[in-house]
């Protein structure tokens, strides 16, 4: 009897034949017999590739991060809510300003809202996301950042219901210190890697989401309409973070002379066109708020440039990422070289 | 009850590059296959560990022979089948936040597939290219350690058929005497390029030491494996530090900022 060509397992193998409990029989299949990820290009004549002294036929050393889109949107969401905590307990009782820490009570509140939505959907199981609650590991920044971003996402919702009576203080000065959390693991948590792009930078990544998440709260503000004090106090805010990130984007580069080997990454590809826009649109929206004269439409042309900046800044960090962790000279080399090679 | 710590011990000057150890692991653990393809790199189409992939078999031919070896030309094999390290300090278990990575009591890392929900960072964390996310799976996969086989008194599948016993399973410290004596017996015939990689904490601080070891017969980058690989919490106080730092500047600006408009009520 012949059988129908039938589409393949993946596995070969008829539950009529053997039974599935191995400790890899779950593993949901959705292409039976992928190609090789792009790691390796598909050639239907071979070359015959020689080793090079050095590395293994120049094939990555390091897994490439597998996170797609949502993480580094999230890191922008959770930086800006972030900066809102911090500004609204700030600005808490302070009557003419009421409105915009109104404002900042709300970034605060959609951040931590949106900013696990967004993780979740990053998931490979989405409806696992509450396993991020089911121990807690100090070793890991990421539980470190789920327990903060969940905490402050409670106390973030209960300062917007309470507003700016009096009472509602210990609930502003908790969603700060959550706020501050949130706005600064994610640092570490990309410090915190073996990619070598990551790990040689994983001092200044904390200054950099910090600074950059001072400056994405101010860029939204600065978008909404504001009166002459409510700008002010944005305008200040904001040009302490602007002048920070492009620091930090300064000092990022200039690690570069260090470790070439990974810095090339930063030039290269995606990685390296979305590090250029968010310092092109940084360095505009800068200029833009230096232009002499007050008008809400310059305001809001420097508030959406800081915004792009910052979005492009968090995608470029995840592409160089990607693209460090092709390259096994840049693990390989400064290994050596800390070896005293 | 008290059980010994296990690991492997692979002795890459044994191996002939048969394969059997990748065919024996992917069946007993019921892997998915990998696709058809031809790398091009020497006998190596597998390239890489992978989620669905936990051996692999390195290939180079060199153009320089063995010392202690004669050959008609300069030309020797190298030969290697790569595994999970099951580092004593392994940065996917310090990375995993769910707890779904944990030490069992053989002493092995294991991934537990009820537990993970697939985030992706012990990925960014593991100094060797070990774990990965399938994406149609979405979760994290790699090597057992056959958890299971262990369990039931069996010896992994990869170290029960490698017909040159490259691949040797056993207690760990027993391991480390038999690769210490293999090694003399390597020098003494005049291989002397042969080492041990990642055998002790000395030997490799940064993992304080793996529980899958190799006998090597050229640098580590030669086959793929980092000189010194490092567990990515080592010294990452700093960046916990330069955080601080940053928030109390962060506070800072917002209180000052807050002073530019309205006085208090």
């Amino acid at each position: 009897m012949i059988h129908a060509r039938k589409e393949t397992t993946g596995r070969e193998m008829g539950e009529e034949y053997a039974v599935l409990t191995g400790e890899a029989a779950g593993q949901r299949l959705k292409q039976a017999e992928p190609d090789a990820g792009g790691v390796v290009p598909l050639w239907h004549e071979v070359p015959s590739l020689p080793a090079q002294a050095g590395d293994y036929y120049g094939l990555a050393l390091l897994k490439e991060p597998v996170w797609i889109w949502s993480v580094p949107a999230y890191f922008y969401v959770g930086g800006v809510a972030g900066g809102g905590a911090v500004l609204a307990a700030a600005l808490h009782g302070k009557r003419p300003l009421r409105r915009l820490a109104a404002w900042c009570r709300v970034l605060a509140f959609l951040g931590t809202t949106v900013g696990p939505a967004l993780l979740t959907y990053d998931l490979g199981r989405m409806s696992r996301f509450l396993n991020m609650l089911r121990v807690f590991r100090p070793s890991s920044p990421m539980s470190v950042g789920s327990w903060s971003l969940a905490g402050t996402g409670m106390v973030a919702t209960l300062a917007l219901l309470q507003g700016d009576r009096a009472s509602a203080k210990p609930a502003h000065l908790a969603t700060a210190l959550g706020g501050l959390m949130v706005a600064g693991y994610t640092g570490v948590l990309l410090g915190n890697s073996a990619n070598p792009l990551w790990q040689d930078r994983r001092r200044l990544l904390p200054l950099l989401f910090i600074s950059s998440a001072v400056a994405s709260t101010a860029g939204v503000l600065e978008m909404m309409p504001l009166d002459r004090k409510e700008e002010g106090v944005v305008q200040r805010f904001g040009v302490a973070g602007k002048a920070g990130e492009a620091a930090c984007m300064l000092a990022m580069e200039h690690v570069h002379q260090s470790t070439p080997e990974a810095a090339v990454a930063m030039k290269k590809g995606k990685g390296g066109v979305l590090w250029q826009a968010a310092k092109v649109a940084l360095v505009a929206g800068i200029l833009v708020e230096l232009v002499p004269g007050r008008s809400p439409t310059k305001r809001k042309i420097s508030g959406a440039l800081t915004t792009l900046g910052a979005v492009c800044l968090r995608f470029a960090l995840l592409e160089t990422g990607r693209t460090a962790a092709r390259e096994p000279l840049a693990a390989t080399r400064p290994q050596r070289r800390k070896m005293g090679w | 009850m008290t059980t010994t710590i296990t690991g492997f011990f692979t002795d890459t000057s044994v191996c002939i590059g048969c394969k059997a150890c990748e065919v024996a692991c992917k069946q007993w653990n019921q892997l998915p296959a990998d696709g058809d393809f031809f790398s091009g790199r020497s006998y190596d189409n597998t390239i890489h560990l992978e989620a669905t992939t936990w051996r692999h078999v390195a290939f180079v031919e060199r153009g320089v022979s063995l010392s202690g070896q004669s050959t008609a030309r300069p030309f020797s094999w190298l030969l290697m089948s790569d595994v999970c390290k099951h580092c004593e300090r392994a940065g996917c278990l310090e990375a995993c936040p769910t707890g779904a990575i944990v030490r069992t009591e053989f002493g092995s890392v294991y991934v537990q597939p009820d537990v993970c929900n697939g985030c992706g960072y012990c990925v960014v964390c593991c100094p060797f290219v070990v774990i990965n996310r399938r994406e149609d799976d979405g979760r994290a996969w790699k090597c057992t350690l056959c958890y299971d086989r262990q369990k039931e008194g069996m010896e992994p599948a990869c170290a029960k058929t490698c017909p040159t016993d490259s691949i040797t399973f056993g207690p760990l410290e027993e391991l480390k005497e038999k690769a210490k004596k293999r090694l003399e017996e390597l020098h003494r015939r005049g291989v002397t390029e042969a080492y041990l990689y990642g055998m002790n904490d000395e030997d490799q601080p940064g993992t304080e030491g793996l529980h899958a070891f190799f006998l090597l017969l050229d640098r580590p980058e030669a086959y793929n494996l980092p000189p010194a690989p490092s567990v990515p919490t080592r010294g990452v106080g700093g960046s916990w530090g330069a955080m601080a730092l940053g928030l109390a500047g962060m506070v800072a600006v917002a209180v000052a900022a807050s002073r530019a408009g309205g006085e208090k009520r």
